[in-house]
């Protein structure tokens, strides 16, 4: 995932519409000297969840930059309700969920509450633009389900973890069976792997 | 997961906006960042220091017994400033900081109360930030990895107690 900071390759955030949530005035304040340097013109401060909530149902967001707001984490609750508001586009809005503190209790809240990254603290500027850049390019598709709505959590695709069925219908299983069906013709595999001309 | 379940790709804006001409290249940007938090710097260190004083404040009203607001109050304060001393170049108070965090967590998890591993982070908080030497080289390292010795016993008596 690595991005040379050094690198000349352009990105563009002039136009987006960034939302940051968070109730220290520094952390704050370091967030957006960071989303300046990087272009970015139009940043919605806001230093409580109403405020955050408020300015949702108002603009349109394109990125969302939210603080775990300490250990309440009121911060992952925003974005739950984010999530469920029903509030487009806003509510597929890309998260960056940021935190300084992450003790074992809140890994849950932080996994399930409906972010498409996590980030502790201390930020640097280039990890902060890895993830902005990371985010837009992978585009994961949303789930929906009684107990999460979100960006999809099984992103890497490892397989089902060791020693466990899978749930779902196209999970494969771990050991690979009997083949089902004959082999193909080498023929018919070299014609598919054949440059053909297209035909517009 | 159970019951419905649906997926849905929304529309990925982000990633338009981004890719549009104009904006910035990667080494400009990343330096751009760098200079604006510079500009911090002094407002980065008064808030260091307010909650460096508030944190001892805080540490000495506590009695012998567990106080859990007050341990709250701490951990919530401690926590809320990492992130800013590595926005002025002060990683090492960043580490420390942490430390201290995993250690109030460790204590409000166990509902028990110990001022000296307390005492003592603070009392290197204020040393690195008071003297730079204190947070560079193997002085800054030695500092940090006794921090941590110290943070991480608690969560080691906390695995054996389980």
């Amino acid at each position: 995932m690595g991005i040379n900071p050094e690198s000349r390759a352009r990105f563009n955030l002039q136009r987006a519409s960034i939302l940051i949530l968070d109730q220290n005035p520094m952390g704050m304040s370091i967030l957006v000297q960071i989303l300046t340097g990087f272009g970015a013109k139009t940043i919605h401060r806001c230093e409580t969840v109403a405020e955050a909530e408020a300015t949702v149902q108002k603009n349109e967001i394109d990125l969302m930059v939210v603080d775990s707001l300490g250990p309440g984490g009121a911060g992952y609750k925003f974005v739950h309700w984010l999530r469920r508001s029903k509030i487009q586009p806003n509510c597929f809005a890309p998260v960056l969920i940021i935190a300084g503190h992450t003790p074992q209790r809140a890994v849950a809240m932080a996994r399930d509450c409906g972010a498409h990254f996590i980030l502790a603290k201390p930020l640097t500027p280039i990890a902060v633009l890895e993830r902005v850049l990371w985010i837009s390019k992978e585009g994961r598709r949303f789930v929906e389900c009684s107990t999460y709505v979100g960006p999809d959590r099984r992103f890497k695709n490892e397989g089902v973890p060791a020693g466990m069925e899978g749930r779902r219908r196209d999970d494969l299983p771990a050991e690979v069976g009997e083949a089902t069906m004959p082999n193909m013709e080498q023929d018919v595999i070299d014609s598919m792997l054949k440059t053909r001309k297209v035909q517009l | 997961m159970t019951g419905v379940v649906t997926f849905h790709v929304p529309e990925n804006k982000l990633a338009k906006l981004i890719k549009t001409p104009g904006g910035k290249p990667v080494v400009e940007a990343v330096a751009d960042a760098q200079q604006g938090l510079m500009g911090l710097q002094d407002d980065c260190l008064a808030d260091l220091g307010q909650m460096l004083v508030e944190a001892e404040g805080a540490a000495a009203r506590a009695g012998a017994a567990f106080d859990a607001e007050l341990v709250e109050q701490l951990y919530g304060r401690v926590s809320a400033a990492i992130g800013v001393p590595t926005a002025c170049g002060m990683e090492p108070v960043d580490t420390a900081l942490i430390s201290l965090s995993d250690l109030l967590d460790n204590l409000q998890e166990r509902s028990v109360w110990d001022p000296e591993p307390v005492a003592v982070h603070l009392r290197a908080i204020r040393l690195m930030l008071n003297v730079e030497a204190a947070r560079q080289g193997a002085g800054a390292q030695g500092l940090l990895d006794g921090l941590r010795q110290v943070s991480q016993r608690f969560a080691a008596n906390d695995a054996q107690a389980d």
